[in-house]
């Protein structure tokens, strides 16, 4: 009876459930969702690590160094290049070795920001491989 | 036409409009919503990122690790031990195995940090690990 009378309040409604909480519910939901998506894209270079065990074998016959001193000068194949000049030169290196492994070795005090200015060069020289390890 | 149709289908509703259209387009949406998010996890710390024109855009790079030009390693809004991360990864690599790494590192921080960092995240499972850099062609 009880039932009956509802059902008569609500306009002859005949068919199914009502929708209007779950709708409500499921708007806030949408709300909450929309609200904490962030949408980061994290920009960054991904540079490889040289496996533990093997670090101390890797010497540079074949490999391609560069180092990068506490003091923030660089050193390729024993001489001082700036920044700008070390594409041209890595570039220049591995096409008379084209099988070298590139290594960015960092004084573990040297500033990131140079490091990664090292690599973003070698990666416009075209070169996709570089590791990085740090001394 | 009209009238018919709205009569004769839906036997005799007399009350606004049809909902169930419009419930499938929210619904829809929460959907995406849903799948989309991800919730980032913020390093809690301001750092001037080198910049980098070669630098790649990861969608799900959603730990951030910040290193401060002192050294300090902030992950998570808290200040933390480079020899607590690898188990802090651990546990963050099981709940939610597709989550990558961005070190966001201060152009000044020292570069052995930022080598130490990586070999801890490394070993803690995730493998995908980025050196945080702006776009420099962004400006």
């Amino acid at each position: 009876m009880m039932r009956h009378r509802r059902m008569s309040q609500s306009e002859e409604e005949s068919h199914g459930i009502d929708l209007a909480p779950m709708l409500d519910f499921v708007l806030n939901l949408l709300i909450f969702f929309i609200i904490t998506a962030v949408f980061v894209r994290e920009m960054g270079l991904s540079v490889n690590r040289p496996q533990a065990a093997a670090e101390q074998t890797q010497s540079n016959d074949g490999n391609i160094m560069i180092l990068i001193t506490e003091t923030g000068e660089i050193l390729l194949d024993n001489r001082e290049v700036d920044v700008r000049a070390v594409r041209a030169n890595v570039v220049k290196l591995v096409s008379q070795k084209p099988k070298a492994g590139i290594l960015v070795l960092a004084d573990a005090k040297s500033p990131t920001g140079l490091m990664v200015q090292v690599v973003d060069e070698i990666r416009q020289g075209g070169i996709q491989n570089v590791t990085f390890a740090t001394n | 036409m009209r009238h018919q149709r709205a009569s004769s289908n839906h036997d005799g509703e007399s009350h606004g409009i049809d909902l169930a259209p419009m419930l499938d387009f929210v619904l829809n949406l929460l959907i995406f919503f849903i799948i989309t998010t991800s919730f980032v996890k913020e390093s809690g710390v301001e750092v001037t990122r080198p910049k980098a024109a070669t630098a790649e855009a990861r969608q799900s790079g959603n730990i951030l690790i910040g290193v401060r030009e002192n050294g300090e390693i902030w992950m998570d809004r808290r200040e933390i031990d480079i020899r607590d991360l690898r188990l802090l990864i651990e546990r963050m690599h099981v709940e939610r195995p597709e989550d990558t790494v961005v070190i966001v590192a201060d152009a000044a921080s020292p570069a052995g940090v930022v080598g130490k960092i990586m070999d801890e995240v490394r070993q803690g499972g995730i493998k995908d690990v980025l050196v945080g850099a702006s776009s420099s062609l962004g400006g």
